[in-house]
């Protein structure tokens, strides 16, 4: 099977979920690595020609540049051979997932935001209340989900939507907000951390 | 300075189906901090939430079988919160002095609860009743609960039969509740909701609705 390239950076949260989901979804990735700390390489002229906006990571297949992390989960599901169980076949299921891509699109940069201030210089508490709001958004979610049967953010199975949200969540103690509050969130990455193909990163327990 | 001491009586921290067999979760009671964890046999353990070694949190350990080892380096204590296998030093008989200190955990009313070790009886069985979900509120516990015995959960009806003990219960939308509180810290606490009949995922906004309302009010 051809090999889709990636440009990553092992302590970044958005690359670990393109590899996360590549693994999952049985795809071999060329991983390139690129000096975002403390090079600031993926901000610098050669690779803006790749990602203008200087975002990691960026996946390359063939003539395809994908640099935003949603298309990229979504493109690696439906690229590997494992990855069509992450894409509900199911119209209603594959809305909501949709739904919670959008979600970790535009309110859960925050955790990431916080992230990085926390680990590589800045100011950790401008993100922090928004990050958590996002999660508690997500515990509640969580919680129905669980009184429904239902063990994952879409439906019963794993979608490509728990791949995107599942960092947010096992990498806040990187900017210090604790698991104790969040109860159907500590289920549900359990839950995640057994699905076959589940890899790990630096700041993500390698047990379960 | 001391760590907050836990207290005596009994104090639900957790619902019973959130800490599966194999797991462990931290637990802030009171400003204390508290691992509980639950061994592959299901039984359920309450302790200081700190290794002896280094500090490290317990809770952020990992259980096999009847212990519970430290993410750090390792060491394993059994269910008498003894240390009992450190692995840098596989071949050392390790000194019983090496303990976690212990606290009395029980299980009743599908919630977890713990004590002060010397606190008597067993909490209380409250019949009928299954758990929705724990609600962490960044709101003081006292004014977390006068705000449900007044309102209840927005959006459900008008509040009756209110009852206050170490459950707060009241009906509402023919519905009823009791609700066990317990104080994270000052500003912050938790409700265990128990609801009669069926836990349904129709009331889970509800219970969101009420955490915006009481934190907007603070």
């Amino acid at each position: 099977m051809r090999a889709l390239t990636l440009w990553n950076h092992d302590l970044d949260d958005a690359c670990y979920r393109a590899r996360l989901m590549a693994s999952l979804a049985g795809v071999t990735l060329d991983l390139r690595s690129v000096d975002a700390f403390p090079g600031m390489e993926h901000r610098g002229p050669a690779m803006r020609v790749l990602t203008p906006m200087g975002r990691l990571p960026v996946l390359q297949d063939g003539d395809l540049v994908l640099t935003q992390v949603e298309p990229i989960l979504l493109h690696l599901a439906r690229t590997g051979a494992k990855g069509g169980a992450f894409l509900p076949s199911d119209g209603q299921v594959h809305a909501r997932m949709e739904d919670w891509l959008a979600f970790h699109a535009r309110d859960m940069g925050a955790a990431s935001a916080a992230r990085e201030a926390a680990l590589f210089g800045g100011d950790p508490c401008v993100h922090a209340p928004a990050a958590r709001e996002g999660l508690r958004v997500l515990e509640d979610h969580m919680a129905a989900q669980g009184l429904r049967g239902q063990g994952f953010v879409a439906g019963a199975a794993a979608s490509v939507a728990d791949v995107a949200l599942f960092p947010a969540f096992a990498l806040s103690r990187d900017w210090n907000l604790d698991h104790d509050g969040f109860p159907a969130l500590r289920q549900w990455a359990r839950r995640v951390r057994r699905l076959t193909g589940f890899v790990t990163m630096p700041g993500i327990p390698d047990y379960h | 300075m001391s760590a907050p001491a836990v207290p005596p009586g009994w104090t639900a921290v957790a619902l019973a189906r959130d800490i599966d067999a194999g797991t462990s979760a931290g637990v802030v009671l009171g400003g204390a901090e508290i691992v509980v964890w639950r061994d592959t046999g299901g039984r359920v353990h309450a302790w200081e939430d700190r290794c002896p070694h280094r500090g490290m949190k317990l809770s952020f350990g990992f259980v096999r079988g009847d212990r519970i080892a430290c993410l750090y380096h390792g060491w394993e204590y059994d269910g008498t919160a003894t240390c009992r296998y450190i692995p840098a030093h596989p071949d050392l008989a390790v000194p019983a002095s090496i303990r976690v200190e212990r606290y009395r955990a029980a299980e009743a009313s599908g919630l977890i609860w713990v004590a002060a070790e010397g606190t008597g009886g067993a909490p209380p069985e409250v019949a009928g009743l299954v758990a929705l979900r724990s609600l962490f509120v960044d709101a003081a516990a006292g004014d977390a609960l006068a705000r449900l015995a007044a309102e209840g959960f927005p959006g459900l009806g008008p509040v009756s039969g209110v009852e206050q003990g170490l459950f707060l219960r009241f009906t509402q939308g023919g519905t009823a509740f009791a609700v066990a509180c317990h104080a994270v810290g000052p500003g912050a606490c938790a409700l265990h909701v128990l609801v009669a009949g069926a836990a349904d995922a129709a009331l889970i906004p509800a219970t969101a609705a009420f955490r915006r309302a009481v934190e907007g009010a603070a």
